[in-house]
């Protein structure tokens, strides 16, 4: 079980996390560029020292702050770290990249290689391949690397979105099959949670709130959380505001259905095939919000919706009493 | 295309104009005179000591100057710099000033049986002081050029400094490294300024250049100019085809 509880420090703010892994679970961290997502890892991943706590794999102390000079290595501490950048070696062919670590068999870096869909391709050189290739190389190296904790620093951000998630279903094979914990970082909600079981939100170097991915949208347990796992829509009443989730708002035919919400049409955009309307409160609540709709509406028709559970925030950003 | 045609005739001008007024036999008769493949010799061992020296030294300071690591890293570069842009003659001029027999250097120098005027070793010291510059500006242009990711990849699969360094850095940095060496090769074989003044003997090729010309002129000089020619510069074309070739399959 990997155990962390430490301190980085940093130019702007310091990274301050509290978090346990358990063998072969996965987790996903959600935020915003420079939240302290990659310091995380690469504190974990031994890159960097800690300026306070302590971080354990099983029974091994990985990193203490009190103890710098004995911090166990970068790559001699079961942690591997993937990142946006491949890195591959450029004058390695894809198998000597996938045997790089020291005991790979060029039998069993063939598998691998191959279990990835890269058989053709383990005599090529890295500057032959694409985005794709070269991150499923990545990834086949970095498994054969034997860690018992996989960091994912954004690994398939630079790829179109598609490929990505197919890398990513790739990925949660892998380690499955391997039995590695992994933590992915990442500021996709639909990546967070197509990966993790569990998902952690940081912002500005401290985790808001962790726990199951879809419990997470459901129930944001701050203001701030709502804003990052998708809430769009604001609504305000006198020192109250209402979170609204573009999925989590019904419309409704009348008033008369248990609408909470009143307000009328200022934009359409079609989303698929469903069409996201742009919505002005009226009446108790007022603000903007959207809603996907199944069909058009003409711009000024006033419309009911239903909004159940939204949660409703005070000014400091914490659940509201009532 | 033929502005630039122009320049490269120019620039080749003077070995053309060398080889338009040699023939091999006047190569071989300049060779065969008593005493004259001595300086051959002598320059060959002097550079190959030399460029054993600066490699040992300079490649463990062109890497530290590449990544950062020395405090005060424009400092160091300047002191390394400084032999290129002092004239030759006064680094042979300074050299006497710092290690001549009547320093405390050379008295130290003394007590290992090393006089750093007119021997062998002067001979190398010259030529280190006259090329160490190329080397280490060349490597350190070759170290920068290797992602520092790729080492901290290396690291995080496990290897050591030194692996990380023998497995990655050096291989990758090998195009650039072979283009600094063999440079460093031509300007040691073909130190002059320096050496004139600390090292006129024993007698290098350059020097025997220089005191041929002095004593029977320019036609008996110019088949030593040849072999000079010769011995240093296959290294460098060599050296940079391979690290073009190199380069295409990174």
């Amino acid at each position: 079980m990997l155990v962390a509880d430490f301190e980085v420090a940093r130019r702007a703010f310091p990274v301050r996390l509290s978090f346990e892994l358990e063998p072969g679970e996965r987790i996903a961290l959600l935020g915003r560029s420079g939240a302290g997502k990659t310091t995380t890892l690469e504190a974990l991943a031994g890159l960097l020292h800690l300026t306070r706590g302590e971080i354990w794999l099983g029974q091994c102390r990985l990193s203490a702050a009190a103890l710098p000079a004995a911090d166990v290595p970068a790559g001699r501490r079961g942690v591997g770290l993937l990142r946006q950048n491949p890195g591959l070696f450029p004058h390695l062919t894809v198998i000597e990249n996938i045997r790089y670590s020291g005991g790979v068999t060029l039998a069993t870096a063939a598998a691998a290689g191959s279990r990835l869909g890269l058989g053709a391709l383990l005599g090529a050189r890295p500057k032959s391949l694409s985005g794709g290739e070269a991150q499923r190389v990545a990834l086949a190296r970095a498994l054969q690397a034997k860690v018992q904790v996989l960091c994912l620093d954004e690994p398939f951000n630079s790829l179109d979105r598609p490929l990505g998630l197919e890398l990513l279903q790739l990925l949660l094979r892998e380690v499955n099959e391997a039995g590695t914990a992994a933590i992915l970082v990442t500021h996709q909600l639909e990546e967070a949670q197509a990966f993790a079981q569990r998902v952690g939100v940081l912002d500005r170097g401290i985790m808001l709130q962790m726990g199951d991915p879809r419990e997470l949208v459901l129930k944001p347990a701050t203001a701030q959380v709502a804003e990052l796992v998708g809430y769009r829509g604001w609504l305000s009443s006198g020192d109250r505001k209402m979170a609204l989730h573009p999925d989590l708002v019904r419309p409704l035919s009348g008033p008369d259905e248990g609408a909470q919400i009143a307000a009328r049409v200022v934009g359409q955009l079609p989303q698929g095939a469903r069409i996201e309307l742009e919505l002005e409160a009226v009446g108790r609540w007022a603000g903007r919000f959207r809603c996907l709709a199944d069909r058009p509406a003409q711009i000024g028709d006033q419309m009911w919706f239903a909004a159940p559970g939204a949660p409703i925030f005070d000014t400091d950003g914490m659940p509201s009493g009532d | 295309m033929v502005g630039a045609l122009i320049v490269w005739v120019a620039l080749l001008g003077p070995l053309i104009a060398l080889l338009a007024h040699l023939s091999p036999s006047a190569v071989v008769d300049a060779l065969r005179q008593p005493g004259a493949f001595q300086p051959l010799v002598t320059s060959v061992l002097a550079s190959l000591l030399a460029l054993t020296v600066i490699l040992l030294v300079g490649t463990p300071l062109a890497y530290l100057l590449a990544r950062d690591r020395l405090p005060f890293t424009r400092l160091w570069e300047i002191g390394v710099i400084l032999p290129l842009l002092t004239p030759p003659l006064v680094i042979g001029l300074l050299l006497i000033f710092m290690a001549g027999p009547s320093t405390p250097i050379g008295a130290a120098l003394s007590h290992l049986n090393l006089t750093a005027s007119d021997t062998f070793f002067a001979l190398v010291l010259a030529e280190i002081y006259e090329s160490v510059p190329y080397y280490v500006l060349g490597a350190e242009a070759a170290f920068a050029s290797v992602d520092p990711e790729l080492e901290q990849a290396a690291a995080l699969l496990g290897d050591s400094r030194w692996r990380t360094w023998r497995r990655v850095t050096a291989p990758l940095a090998a195009p650039g490294l072979a283009t600094a060496l063999a440079v460093t090769w031509a300007r040691a074989m073909g130190a002059f300024g320096a050496v004139l003044i600390i090292a006129y003997h024993p007698f290098g090729l350059p020097m025997q250049i220089w005191t041929t010309l002095q004593e029977t002129g320019l036609s008996s000089a110019l088949p030593f100019a040849l072999v000079l020619l010769v011995v240093a510069l296959p290294l460098p074309v060599g050296a940079y085809l391979w690290s073009a070739h190199a380069r295409r399959r990174f």
